[in-house]
């Protein structure tokens, strides 16, 4: 019987971490920045968060608000050059900055280079994830037709039209990609609070690519499309185990094999992401509806 | 219907039995004669160190062959679970909670590397379930960790020194140079052993480079130590590295002898360093020429299997030999408890690696050697 | 230290062949094709299935294998990246779409060929090495820094003197006057993606023999090099990418030696992100970086 419940509640915990980080993407792709940066960030929150509690001995709160700070901080100096950049650059020095954490860590002796720290106390409680995760959902909700919301949409858009109408845009694109960095952070103290270490090879280019995908197959467009990508993603390998072992299939190569296959549906039939599967669907019937109607 | 509850609870009780029956001993409770002695190994299948994984599972599953067929532990048969740790921490981690929590493993053997015991075996600590480690090399970092982690694979700091000695001996050299990795436990630790070991044998060290377990190009590194002409190249790398640094090298024109840390002790470095392997030293915890019986039988053995036995079959094989005779000596009791105090009894236990005891820090003893490459098979270089 | 320039020139012909093929897409259709590095790693597979399991000798199966990644190229193209031309996001969704591309043929690998590193068998290519001004050079490093550089030189050829080539650069400068013009826009899509992909595949053929390692990730640590090498020469300059390639290959081989080995990919980036910051048309692009 435990085992069972150990099985849900891990999978119930990755749902709710790829949830806070799918988010975390969500905050800039909102503003139309594609930022690979949050890796990293997520980098610097787990390590923060784990120092702290294994060789300063922090209460666990501590440790999460040290965690979502560092990476706030240092996203200040990053983004202000860094988002004047356009689209593809702006992509390719968010990779390159997740890069330079990771070789960072990889580098520094003080957190043991490459091996990484382990045997970091298991404090994270699957409530802690889900009550993180409700509170950012509800943030990022109560800015939807906010004024902020509606500036974020303009710049969006269009930067060049928003930035004419008054909206400062730098502005706005650095305080969220400053919010992205921050629940990254929060998001790695919380994991490695509960898989007992952290290395700087988890952390690296396919780390911020997964995060990506989760907010872009949900919907990038709506606070809660990040969430549902990261749900759907994260159980659907999960789900298929059983059936992709019948067809001989690894669960490695299947779960990215999945990740990519429905990706590129969405991107290509989808745009909106699978939240608007809905909205889609009912467009469809109508446009068969009148038509039909129409002879 | 009143007739039918009698036959009710015979049934119900019947269930009960038979449900008790299935699952091993857990805790530290007693084990009535007969039973199952249930060992977990997390092994390497896939990932950088799958080719030590192969020998071991192979040797593990001779070994409990020849357990359970010369029903050796008074009924308890040996129920032999293989997961693959996929070379990952991660992957590490899962397997042996799934042992701990979901298996009730009465002991876990593995995992294969170094780096991957010092992310797992604080699990098994905390849950109190023994470890016995078969390939874990690194000085410190293992044992360490509790007195719930043993080991019957000798470590770099055991080996290397005497293998380095024996080299001295054989080749005399005054200078070399040190190539090794700075992404693993075992590679980095073994650095660590043979810099102190050249030290005391007053070698000078002209030259050390690192590199990491991903790359593929050594030739900087190697150009590097080769300006410098050392005598001798020390290397501490997995099979992976080691087979492509000893092939670069030879093709950048380096000449000189090679000396490799345990990440060497495998055929698959052979095969895939190809005619470069040829002269390479090696120190290891198998002295394959040895004949003593326990030796003799493993070897025969594995040749009824059509394998080819290597330093990792023999401290798998072992290590099952170690555990079984813990049983023993628990009094053929299978807990984990049970077990894990009877370790401390094992002494001059015949084994494939010689006589087998463990020393009083839970790290194995007994008696190493050097082999060195011939013809494209380790030979044993004579003391 | 000659030796370690000839290190430096073997590592940097294999990085600027790969971001060549980079450079190319990015210069035709303003889109980073992330999934090169998927078709630089299946390509090395499909050489060492020719040369180990079919007994084709290297030199046969080269041209052949640089065949396939054209063409699977060309189906990248199609698949991926047609459908999104007209959208105004094309370039986000495009990079994108490239990602999901390249999940997908690195999930057919592994379920294929498994995480292992494979090897090319012994005698694959011939192990000959040769002294040149007091380095010693294998016969294997200077045939892949030949064809590396035959490689590049036509296709700078090809961009230069024939038909297509001129058709290319016309769309890379403007799609809708190309299209005025009177050239299949379509076709010469296509066609540049067929040579992207052929170079992406040769590299990974190349590296592949070089280093004698073959695994599905094998294009990861290339791919992050590459774009290294296309930012520091320039987006969409061919020629920046074969400048910034050999001295990024330099660069690295020497950062090795000083630092060590740990601090060669974090040179690789701060390169990068000191022409970003600094000078983002990179030594030769043309592209607009700025917003406004």
């Amino acid at each position: 019987m435990p085992g069972f419940l150990l099985a849900y509640q891990s999978l119930l915990a990755f749902i709710g971490l790829n949830g806070l980080l799918a988010l975390s993407v969500y905050c800039t792709l909102c503003c139309g920045q594609l930022s690979l940066a949050n890796a990293g960030f997520m980098a610097i929150g787990a390590y923060t968060g784990a120092l702290l509690t294994q060789n300063a001995h922090a209460p666990f709160p501590l440790a999460l608000l040290a965690g979502a700070l560092l990476p706030a901080l240092v996203a200040v100096p990053l983004g202000l050059p860094v988002l004047r950049l356009r689209g593809v650059f702006l992509a390719i020095a968010t990779i390159g900055f997740g890069e330079v954490v990771r070789l960072s860590f990889v580098n520094w002796s003080y957190t043991n280079g490459a091996l990484g720290l382990v045997a970091i106390p298991r404090k994270t409680d699957l409530w802690m994830i889900w009550v993180a995760l409700a509170a950012v959902m509800f943030g990022l909700a109560r800015l939807r037709g906010s004024r902020a919301g509606y500036a974020l949409e303009a710049i969006r858009e269009d930067e060049a039209a928003a930035r004419t109408m008054g909206i400062p845009s730098t502005q706005y694109k650095v305080a969220m990609f400053v919010l992205g960095a921050a629940i990254a952070g929060l998001a790695g103290v919380l994991e490695a609070h509960l898989t007992y270490m952290v290395s700087p090879g988890g952390y690296g280019f396919s780390r911020a690519v997964d995060m990506l995908v989760y907010a872009v197959v949900g919907g990038d467009t709506i606070f809660y499309g990040p969430v549902a990508g990261a749900a759907f993603l994260t159980v659907l390998p999960e789900a298929l185990r059983g059936a992709g072992r019948a067809l001989g299939l690894a669960p490695g190569p299947l779960r990215l094999f999945l990740n990519g296959a429905i990706l590129l549906a969405v991107i290509l039939f989808l745009p909106n992401g699978i939240v608007s599967l809905p909205r889609t669907l009912r467009a469809l019937r109508l446009r068969r509806a009148s038509r039909a109607a129409l002879g | 219907m009143r007739s039918g509850r009698p036959i009710l609870c015979a049934a119900l009780f019947a269930l009960a039995a038979c449900k008790g029956g299935s699952e091993p001993a857990g805790g530290g409770g007693a084990q009535a004669k007969g039973g199952t002695l249930r060992i977990g190994a997390a092994l390497s299948m896939t990932g950088a160190a799958a080719t030590y994984g192969q020998s071991q599972k192979n040797g593990l599953q001779a070994a409990t062959e020849e357990v359970n067929g010369a029903n050796s532990l008074q009924g308890i048969k040996i129920d032999l679970v293989v997961e693959d740790d996929a070379t990952s921490k991660e992957q590490g981690i899962n397997v042996f909670q799934r042992f701990i929590n979901t298996d009730k493993v009465n002991v876990i053997i593995g995992p294969t590397l170094s780096t991957t015991a010092t992310a797992a075996d604080p699990l098994a600590q905390q849950a109190k379930v023994p470890v016995l480690a078969i390939s874990n090399t690194s000085p410190t970092g293992i044992t360490d960790i509790g007195d719930y982690i043993w080991r019957d694979s000798l470590t770099e700091a055991q080996v290397v020194p005497g293998a380095i000695k024996k080299a001295k001996g054989k080749i005399g050299f005054k200078n070399a140079a040190v190539l090794y990795g700075n992404d693993d436990v075992f590679t980095k630790a073994g650095y660590d052993v043979m810099k102190k070991a050249l030290a005391d044998e007053n070698v000078n060290v002209v030259e050390t480079q690192t590199f990491a377990k991903p790359d593929r190009d050594y030739s900087a590194q190697l150009t590097a130590i080769k300006a410098k002409n050392p005598e001798i190249l020390v290397v501490s790398a997995l099979a992976d590295n080691a087979s492509g640094i000893v092939a670069q090298a030879r093709q950048l024109g380096y000449a000189g002898p090679i000396l490799g840390g345990n990440g060497f002790n495998s055929p698959g470095f052979i095969k895939n360093a190809g005619p470069a392997a040829e002269g390479v030293l090696v120190g290891t915890s198998w002295n394959s020429a040895s004949t003593a019986p326990a030796n003799a039988r493993f070897k025969e053995l594995m040749q009824k299997r059509g394998v080819n036995p290597d330093q990792f079959t023999a401290q798998a094989y072992s290590g099952i030999l170690v555990v079984a005779e813990a049983v023993r000596k628990a009094g053929y009791k299978t807990g984990r408890d049970d077990i894990k105090n009877a370790f401390a009894q094992v002494k001059d236990l015949d084994t494939p690696l010689g006589k087998f005891s463990f020393t009083p820090s839970r790290d194995a003893q007994h008696e190493p050697a050097v082999q060195q490459v011939k013809n494209g098979k380790f030979e044993i270089v004579e003391q | 230290m000659w030796q370690q320039a000839i290190n430096g020139v073997f590592l940097g012909a294999i990085y600027a062949l790969f971001a060549v093929g980079y450079a190319l897409v990015f210069g035709v259709l303003d889109i980073l094709n992330l999934a090169h590095q998927a078709v630089f790693a299946v390509s090395a597979f499909i050489a060492l299935a020719f040369v180990a399991e079919g007994h084709v000798p290297l030199a046969v199966a080269l041209p052949v294998v640089l065949v396939a990644a054209g063409l699977v190229g060309i189906g990248l193209e199609r698949v991926a990246f047609r459908p999104l031309r007209g959208r105004s996001d094309s370039n986000i969704s495009g990079l994108i779409s490239s990602l999901a591309a390249a999940t997908i043929l690195e999930a057919v690998a592994l379920q294929i060929w498994g995480p292992d590193v494979q090897r090319f068998p012994i005698g694959t290519f011939p192990d000959k090495p040769l002294r040149m001004l007091g380095a010693t050079v294998s016969a294997l490093q200077l045939t892949i820094i030949g064809i590396s550089v035959v490689l590049m030189a036509g296709l700078t050829t090809l961009l230069r003197a024939t038909r297509l080539g001129r058709q290319i650069r016309a769309v890379a400068e403007s799609p809708r006057a190309a299209r005025i013009l009177g050239i299949d826009v379509d076709r010469v899509i296509a066609w540049s993606f067929f040579l992207s992909s052929a170079l992406g595949g040769a590299a990974g053929v190349l590296f592949g023999v070089a280093f004698n390692s073959v695994s599905p990730d094998m294009g990861r640590s290339v791919e992050l090099k590459g774009l290294a090498v296309i930012i520091l020469g320039g987006m969409g300059s061919i020629a920046g990418a074969v400048i910034a390639g050999f001295a990024l290959g330099l660069v690295e081989v020497f950062t090795v030696v000083q630092l060590g080995s740990s601090w060669r990919d974090a040179v690789s980036f701060g390169v990068l992100f000191f022409v970003l910051l600094v000078r983002p048309s990179g030594l030769l692009g043309r592209a607009a970086i700025r917003e406004a």
